[in-house]
């Protein structure tokens, strides 16, 4: 009696292990499909397979988009016709994506990520509320011009949703102060224009107060044009995103402050509310369809811990 | 001949500084002719090479890839592989001419277009630099190891700008070379007509190899000089559509994209127009926006006009 009961525990302990290791025919399958490649989605790659290691009951594929609305187009036709069970993406262009995402939601749950698709028939969007990301950008500036001063913003294009809604941010933090925003330059994602944009900045407006970079390479941008120009320290320099020298940067003192996004939250958060509502919980879906992951202001001296932690998330 | 085309957007290039200047005086400043002569140095050396190649009548859409394939490169040899600066510049510079040489072959050996072997270079050479880099953000530290090198790219010799005085003396030497050497006559002659080069014994293959060697040169040294410009390659857009300034460069300058025609200064000329072109558009507050329909309305000015001078001068001969 003994030994039957050992023996079949065994067995059941083997079957569970076999379930665990090779997850079984339960096992949904979840993509993540980004809008290009880039740093921030190695990052959020962790965070999707945080959550496949951590959930028996989920495998997941990670598509790098090519930065065009058709490229994506064509990852989510080829994830239909394998027939995942959940698509997680970031639109290129939500306003035009809509039909697309509608058509995809119909077959399977469909999550967006990093950046929304209000519109569509996605279930849920998980990422970063940029305005609140540009209010704490616009506290930045306050914080560094008590006095007040005309301010540059720089960016890739100005009709990005992500690039509007931070400048609203900022906008709305800074009314009322005697912070005033001069004019937002762009540069088409073209890094040399970025930098130059920067430079001529300095010619044009020798008193500019602050400049402000609201894309990730453009904090790189401004630093290494203001350094050009021999006027670190006096010019503050407030940034979005963690770029290596914009680290650098904060952590010397020339840049105020870099806000920054949890993309590894992004990839592991979506997997996991994604698994739960596939199995029936949908407890996890905020009532406005929008479950945001806070972003958070960082200064010299918060640059070694965050490095740390950023080196282990990259796997570097 | 070509002197007169070089005039006439000198001309056009005077009259656009004079406006800027009087718009805003800062545009004369030391601070804003540095900037805009390190822009102009770095993009003047690949738009000669462009040039010469649109001269023997081909093209090369892959410059801009090749930017970003190279810096990537560039990066990884000396910040992680830790190679002797040395030998990186070389090696950028030698791969950069191995690759003109393959695209030459391809071209004069298995008779495909230009346009054709470069657009695929275009593809393959941005996704290798992508896959190579893993997809990150390449920069250079510290510079550890290679301060020289960044002294030597960002830095200014008696206060002119090191890319700005590396374009000056190789304008020197090209220009020597198209304008003064049978070699440039050759390079005429195999643009202007082929078949004719060719009977009248000219080694048209090696021509043609040899210009886009010398193109896969000066893009190399242009790659280098951007690389530490931005100090941060990122694979998927650094040098995105950069053949495209040089063409215009080369248009501007006089060059006809059917072959035959340009000259050096025309095409540093027209370089220092569309640098200036983008200047003025900060330094006036023109909002960024109109930058690139700026600079097509200026593009198509200068060849409008080109075009009826060329006309009226046909007639007058008559």
């Amino acid at each position: 009696m003994r030994l039957k009961t050992a023996v079949a525990l065994a067995c059941a302990a083997v079957l569970v292990l076999a379930g665990c290791s090779r997850k079984g025919s339960s096992t949904r399958r979840l993509a993540f499909v980004t809008n290009n490649a880039s740093d921030f989605w190695t990052i959020a790659r962790k965070g999707t397979e945080k959550a496949d290691a951590e959930r028996a009951d989920i495998t997941v594929e990670f598509r790098l988009g090519e930065g065009a609305a058709a490229g994506q187009k064509r990852i989510v036709e080829d994830l239909l016709a394998k027939g995942v069970d959940g698509i997680a993406i970031s639109p290129v262009d939500p306003a035009n994506q809509t039909a697309m995402l509608d058509d995809a939601a119909q077959k399977t749950l469909v999550f967006t990520h990093d950046s929304d698709a209000p519109a569509s028939k996605r279930e849920c969007y998980v990422g970063t509320d940029n305005v609140a990301a540009g209010r704490q950008a616009g506290e930045l500036l306050k914080s560094v011009l008590p006095q007040g001063g005309r301010i540059m913003l720089f960016v890739g294009q100005i009709d990005a949703r992500n690039a509007q809604e931070r400048l609203q941010g900022i906008r709305e933090t800074i009314a009322g102060t005697t912070i005033e925003i001069l004019d937002v330059r762009t540069d088409d994602t073209d890094q040399v224009r970025a930098k130059a944009n920067v430079a001529e900045t300095l010619v044009a407006h020798p008193d500019v107060a602050a400049l402000v970079g609201l894309w990730s390479y453009n904090g790189p941008a401004i630093l290494n044009a203001v350094r050009d120009a021999n006027k670190i320290g006096q010019v503050p320099i407030v940034t979005f995103d963690e770029e290596d020298e914009t680290l650098t940067g904060v952590k010397s003192g020339a840049i105020a402050g870099t806000v920054v996004q949890q993309p590894f939250e992004f990839g592991y958060q979506a997997m996991t509310l994604m698994a739960k509502v596939l199995a029936g919980d949908r407890s996890g879906i905020p009532s406005t369809r929008q479950l945001f992951i806070p972003t958070r202001v960082l200064r010299q001296n918060d640059v070694d811990e965050f490095r740390k932690k950023l080196t282990e998330l990259r796997g570097r | 001949m070509t002197n007169k085309k070089d005039i006439a957007i000198f001309l056009l290039l005077v009259v656009l500084c004079a406006i800027v200047t009087a718009l805003n005086p800062r545009f004369l400043s030391p601070a804003n002719l540095q900037n805009t002569a390190r822009l102009i140095g770095a993009f003047g050396i690949f738009s000669m090479g462009l040039g010469l190649v649109i001269i023997t009548g081909g093209i090369d859409l892959s410059v801009g890839s090749s930017f970003a394939l190279l810096g990537v490169l560039l990066s990884m040899m000396l910040t992680e592989w830790h190679l002797a600066w040395p030998f990186a510049v070389l090696a950028i510079v030698g791969l950069a001419a191995l690759l003109g040489a393959v695209h030459g072959l391809l071209i004069t050996r298995l008779r495909l277009q230009p346009f054709v072997v470069t657009l695929c270079g275009l593809l393959v050479y941005r996704g290798l630099a992508r896959f190579i880099a893993d997809d990150e953000t390449k920069g250079f530290g510290d510079a550890a190891g290679f301060r020289t090198l960044q002294r030597l790219m960002t830095g200014s010799f008696f206060g002119a700008p090191t890319p700005f005085v590396a374009m000056a003396i190789i304008g020197v030497v090209m220009g020597v070379v198209l304008h003064r050497s049978v070699y440039g006559r050759h390079l005429f002659a195999t643009g202007r007509n082929e078949v004719a080069a060719r009977f009248s014994g000219i080694d048209v293959r090696l021509v043609i190899v040899s210009a886009y060697v010398i193109l896969g040169v000066l893009t190399g040294i242009s790659a280098i000089i951007f690389a530490f410009y931005t100090n941060s390659i990122s694979p998927s857009s650094h040098g995105s559509f950069f053949e495209l300034y040089g063409i215009a460069a080369a248009v501007l300058g006089g060059c006809s994209l059917r072959g035959g025609e340009g000259s050096i200064v025309g095409i540093l000329l027209g370089t220092t127009l569309l640098q200036v072109l983008q200047n003025l558009v900060n330094l006036l507050g023109i909002p960024s926006s109109l930058n690139f329909a700026v600079m097509g309305g200026v593009i198509l000015i200068g060849v409008v006009g080109d075009q009826i001078l060329q006309r009226r001068a046909a007639h007058i001969s008559f």
